[in-house]
């Protein structure tokens, strides 16, 4: 396991690497251009970047513009203002015109958390599935974003890639694979099953490290392909379940649980699901990270209160 | 290179040809349609596919070509009508508008009509992506243009006036803004419902070179379009238009922004249409 990275460093360096490799890649970034660490890269190409100044909708529709004129254009700007203010841009001028654009929403979840809800983007999955043809993916550690930004580079069409806010740490070993829509099983165990989304897999990883100890085995999936999903892998590893836990740092509606819960249903799934993440009808608590998800119940302390809960009640 | 190049008079025989197939279009629709917003527009769209834009129905994947962009997407119609009479879509299809599974929806969708460059409706849309597409020209050394023709009411969505200071900012002279000025939308005045004027003021403090024509008048709308001249700004065409023009009983009519003519009206308007 290598040192921790910042997701955005990765982001900026794979599109140093494009544009050295060929691709005509244009950031488009609403003044964010520290939220987005972006500097390196205009240092390498000084007169590519384009700064709409602090402007969303227009950040997007221009995006798309760039994409019809055959660029890859790809916008670094904050998730909750990606998403909530250019709402109807993604939808039409990305997602409809099917325009060659690449979404990063950074500091993505409640990333900013002491900032408060305006600046938390806890709906985004849930927007993007309602938007047919865009593909989503949430990477939880360097490695795996590092080829989920090199795979939707390489794609045609629309990408939403929810990015953290913070360093993380590999969870993955050097010789990785990500594959588009299939989930990466991270721990492997006997009667519960962990879903999580993003950074709060590791949350998840040390919750299942921490019950090993205790002589509990569980497993932990990391769900990082919203779109495209083989649900039929899913399914095959929730089927052997008794319990379903699904983690987020989303809300529980439209996230990751319920794309599980879909999934549940569509296959017969006789597990009991439990949905951890912020509740229907509330808002992510301010505060850092760590109180936020202790509120949430999406740390590894949450994690296992909930799985051993479960194992007592047997 | 434009490949009809029309004079004047021939423009006008076209327009009124183009208004002829939208009274048809309108009155063959089973859902409806925007009849006063697709003949306020006839001369600027005309003007541009007959005589100015560099694109060809054979030529609608040339990198080079100048892009149209319908922003006020309602008006499809008119649209449609255009792009048949230049030979981008079969005339055929023209009765088919807003039929089920048609080549020809309510609003411009490029995934079924050849020709639409930008699938719109949702208002506002049209000139940020047109700042992106005249962006990249501008970067990409390419001689081509970008024009877009919004309405006057559509202007009151902010994310035009976000896409006016950008295209401002980066100097975009490649990208042709036409107001469709007709001064009247869905609920009534455009005046009384959001007063945009002064418009010409508004697009000068925002940094672009302003002209205006009148918009109904092919000789003013093809002076204005070829005597612009690179100023190192964007411009803006205000086009001072009569919605529902060409049809006595249709012109200024603000409850022809939904209505299609129907029984005796089709006849009334094809006659008052006719060449001449």
């Amino acid at each position: 396991m290598s040192n921790s990275e910042h997701l955005a460093n990765i982001m900026v360096q794979c599109f140093i690497d494009a544009v050295k490799n060929g691709v005509d890649l244009v950031p488009v970034v609403a003044d964010s251009t520290s939220t987005s660490k972006i500097t390196p890269f205009v240092e390498a190409f000084p007169d590519r970047l384009v700064n709409v100044g602090i402007a969303e909708q227009v950040m997007v529709g221009t995006a798309a513009g760039l994409a019809l004129a055959g660029k890859v254009a790809v916008t670094c700007n904050a998730a909750p203002f990606l998403i909530s203010r250019s709402n109807e841009q993604v939808k039409v001028d990305v997602c409809y015109n099917n325009t060659n654009v690449k979404l990063f929403g950074l500091n993505s979840g409640a990333s900013y958390g002491p900032l408060a809800s305006t600046h938390h983007s806890i709906d985004d999955i849930g927007v993007m599935r309602g938007f047919g043809n865009i593909k989503i993916f949430a990477p939880s550690c360097p490695v795996e974003c590092k080829q989920i930004i090199e795979y939707a580079i390489a794609e045609q069409g629309p990408v939403y890639i929810r990015m953290d806010g913070k360093a993380l740490p590999e969870l993955h070993s050097s010789d990785y694979k990500f594959v588009a829509g299939e989930p990466s099983l991270l721990c492997d165990g006997d009667e519960i099953v962990v879903c999580a989304l993003g950074s709060v897999v590791h949350e998840a990883v040390a919750a299942a490290n921490e019950l090993k100890e205790k002589g509990v085995h569980i497993s932990v999936l990391n769900v990082s392909s919203i779109r495209p999903l083989n649900k039929g892998t899913l399914a095959a590893q929730l089927n052997k379940a008794k319990l379903v836990v699904t983690v987020e740092e989303h809300n529980i509606n439209g996230g990751l649980g319920s794309v599980v819960s879909e999934v549940m249903a569509e296959n017969a799934c006789a597990a009991k699901l439990i949905r951890l993440g912020v509740a229907d009808g509330d808002y992510a608590a301010a505060g850092d990270r760590a109180y936020t998800r202790q509120q949430l119940s999406i740390d590894s302390v949450g994690i296992q209160s909930i799985c051993q809960q479960f194992l007592q009640s047997e | 290179m434009n490949p009809f190049k029309l004079e004047i008079g021939e423009l006008e025989r076209k327009a009124r040809s183009i208004r002829r197939k939208i009274i048809n279009l309108n009155a063959n629709s089973p859902a409806g349609g925007h009849t006063g917003a697709d003949l306020s527009q006839v001369e600027i769209v005309t003007a541009l596919y007959f005589r100015l834009l560099n694109c060809a129905p054979d030529r609608t994947q040339d990198d080079t070509r100048d892009i149209y962009i319908q922003s006020k997407g309602h008006a499809a119609g008119g649209y449609y009508c255009v792009l048949a009479e230049a030979g981008y879509i079969p005339e055929e299809w023209l009765p088919s508008y807003q039929h089920n599974d048609s080549h020809l929806p309510g609003h411009p969708v490029r995934q079924k009509t050849p020709g639409v460059e930008l699938n719109t409706g949702a208002l506002g849309h049209g000139l940020p992506v047109a700042v992106g597409l005249a962006l990249a020209a501008k970067r990409d050394g390419s001689s081509r243009k970008v024009y877009v023709v919004t309405g006057d009411g559509e202007l009151a969505e902010g994310s035009n006036w976000e896409a006016a200071l950008v295209a401002a900012h980066y100097q975009l002279d490649n990208l042709i803004v036409i107001n469709d000025k007709n001064k009247l939308q869905l609920a009534g005045a455009t005046a009384s419902i959001m007063r945009t004027d002064p418009l010409d003021e508004k697009w000068k403090a925002f940094g672009f070179d302003v002209h205006q024509c009148e918009g109904n008048n092919m000789a003013s709308v093809v002076d204005v379009l070829e005597g612009l001249t690179p100023a190192g700004k964007p411009h803006v065409v205000i086009a001072n238009t009569i919605k529902g023009a060409g049809v006595s009983f249709i012109a200024g009519r603000p409850e022809w922004h939904h209505r299609v003519p129907k029984g005796e009206e089709i006849e009334r308007a094809l006659k008052e249409l006719a060449d001449v």
